[in-house]
């Protein structure tokens, strides 16, 4: 078994002072400068972006993102780097992100456990790897090539599942030993696990149990919408509607195994208002302070009994 | 099976809609019409790309149509950086070659045949506007100025008794010069104002210059002589007083005085600052 050496500073739990987090959008620029600060940073309210949406010279994209930056964390969240294949072009890509890294310093920096790359193509989608060992391998030495690139480690996120591929493991057992054999870390997208429970049948609970808690760095919540052809057999990730109630409930489950985990509601189309989504966030940031409260009347319970 | 063959496999499926070799690699037989999810992801977010990165051309073909046309192209030229920011780069010329000398298959060239025919006054201009479109962007994207000249320079450069036409200058980096007809311009600028009022009736081949000032892209035509004068900047510092001969070869009466306070204005020239 190939272990990939670590040379560069494990950032699994940088995001730990963070609280509830939203997708940035260009068009909240303005009401998000216009917030007043000292709530903000009371309630830890931190944005994500695609980090491959700011591969620019310069001009106002870049300018937009430090306006933000000077009063937010901020998150970086590749959808283009392809860990799973194509790696010959990796170093190109990991410049550019080391780039933005080393001007916006985020704290999280995070990117699929997919493919998007094939001899010299982009697909523009996440698409599944095959979770056998040898897929395994593919996926470490790309998340190795991705950490090299940028100098630090990374979060890797859990794909949304339509149809099953030949596999010799299940997925939290594959993501986990890509994390533990590259010292990268392990981003829980709730609404991914979730349709692919309702896609491909998996136990979405039992999912989430198999996940060591000491590795998940961040936590995706969204929306999905049905197929248009197929219905409710068929859940697309579509991150154009707002969060569902099973969801909320799964988010809820994952935070009593995970404890508190940075939590992003993401929104990438049919982008409704600020305040609408300030108000899915404001939901997640509760239940992340019920899951701070259980878990200090816990922690004094414990002391009681001693 | 190695994940490559099933990468190869599933790519092939993606380009051109034959599963028959990602089959193979699925549990379930029954959900393989669920592939479609993956291949209407990819080609959405290229024409998507496509959309916002030509706008104007969007806007004159109508969306169906340019999404026709969009998908075309991705056929064609998928992207090759793991990014779409800027993807397209090809795209006029794409569009100049559609229906000339690009390798179709048979349904493609029935399809575009059907198009021109009954849209042939919605392919007047086209390139030139996807053209400008792209000029735009990549305005718009380019690297901030390092040593902007302003009119503070030039007052403290005068009163160190420096002559200003020995001056070293470039254009900054978001100066693009795009080569269109004069009507194509007019028409790209009322598609992008909604308004009319001005298009031009002449077909003359000019240059549009476009360049970025506090954050927003502007552009302009420029007669013979300010292409030479901007021309001699474009990338390369040059001595000022290089960059208005050359403009002055074109023609005599150019006012050069007022184009370098037009320069000044527009924050279009870099100087290296020690």
């Amino acid at each position: 078994m190939k272990v990939n050496n670590l040379h560069f500073p494990q950032r699994i739990h940088a995001g730990e002072h963070l609280g509830a987090g939203l997708s940035l959008k260009p068009e909240h620029l303005d009401e998000i400068l216009a917030l007043p600060l000292q709530q903000q940073s009371k309630n830890n309210l931190w944005f994500e972006v695609h980090t491959e949406n700011f591969f620019v010279e310069g001009g106002p994209r870049l300018n937009y993102l430090s306006a933000i930056r000077e009063n937010y964390h901020v998150s970086f969240h590749g959808v283009g780097g392809s860990l799973g294949s194509d790696h010959k072009s990796m170093t190109a890509h990991t410049k550019q992100v080391k780039a933005l890294i080393d001007k916006f310093q985020p704290s999280l920096v995070s990117e699929h456990a997919v493919w998007s790359k094939s001899q010299g193509k982009y697909f523009a989608d996440l698409l599944p790897l095959p979770r056998t060992q040898d897929a395994l391998q593919s996926l470490i030495d790309g998340i190795d090539c991705y950490q090299t690139g940028i100098g630090r480690s990374i979060l890797i996120e859990n794909p949304s599942n339509y149809l099953d591929f030949i596999s010799d493991m299940d997925e939290p057992q594959f993501l986990v030993e890509a994390a533990k054999r590259s010292g990268c870390g392990l981003l829980i997208d709730i609404n991914n696990i979730y349709i692919s429970s309702k896609n491909t049948g998996i136990d979405a609970l039992n999912y989430l149990k198999q996940i060591p808690s000491d590795l998940v760095g961040e936590i995706h919540i969204a929306g999905h919408d049905e197929d248009p052809t197929l219905g409710q057999s068929l859940l697309i990730d579509s991150h154009a509607a707002a969060v569902a109630t099973p969801v909320w409930k799964l988010l809820e489950q994952a935070l009593e195994l995970f404890g508190h985990v940075p939590v992003l509601v993401e929104r990438d189309a049919n982008i409704p208002s600020f305040d609408e989504l300030m108000s899915e966030r404001k939901t997640a940031q509760n239940y992340l302070d019920q899951c701070e409260i259980k878990s200090s009347s816990d922690l004094s319970f414990t002391e009681v009994m001693r | 099976m190695s994940t490559e063959q099933y990468i190869d496999a599933f790519a092939q499926y993606l380009r051109n809609g034959d599963s028959t070799g990602i089959e193979i690699f699925c549990e379930n037989s029954s959900h393989i019409n669920r592939l479609a999810v993956y291949r209407n992801g990819f080609y959405k977010g290229c024409i998507d790309a496509l959309s916002a990165n030509f706008p104007m051309c969007e806007k004159k073909l109508g969306a169906e149509r340019f999404r026709e046309m969009a998908r075309l192209y991705v056929d064609h030229f998928p992207p090759e950086q793991g990014t779409l920011v800027g993807y397209g780069i090809n795209f006029p010329q794409f569009l100049e070659n559609l229906f000339s000398d690009i390798e179709l298959n048979d349904k493609e060239s029935v399809e575009l045949a059907e198009y021109q025919q009954i849209t042939s006054d919605s392919y007047t201009n086209l390139v030139n506007i996807a053209q400008l479109d792209y000029a735009w962007l990549k305005s718009l994207m380019s690297a901030d100025s390092n040593g902007t000249l302003t009119i503070e320079n030039v007052t403290e450069l005068l009163e160190q008794g420096i002559e200003l036409t020995d001056l070293n200058v470039r254009l900054n980096p978001s100066v693009f010069l795009v080569q269109v007809y004069e009507n194509a311009f007019s028409e790209w600028i009322s598609l992008k104002t909604n308004n009319d009022d001005d298009l031009y009736e002449t077909a003359n081949v000019s240059f549009v210059m476009l360049w970025r000032i506090q954050g927003a892209v502007q552009a302009r035509l420029l007669t013979l002589a300010e292409v030479a004068l901007m021309q001699t900047l474009l990338g390369k510092s040059k001595p000022l007083s290089e960059a208005f001969e050359a403009a002055l070869t074109i023609d005599e009466n150019f006012d050069v005085s007022d184009a370098f306070t037009a320069c000044l204005q527009n924050e279009l020239l870099e100087i290296k600052i020690n």
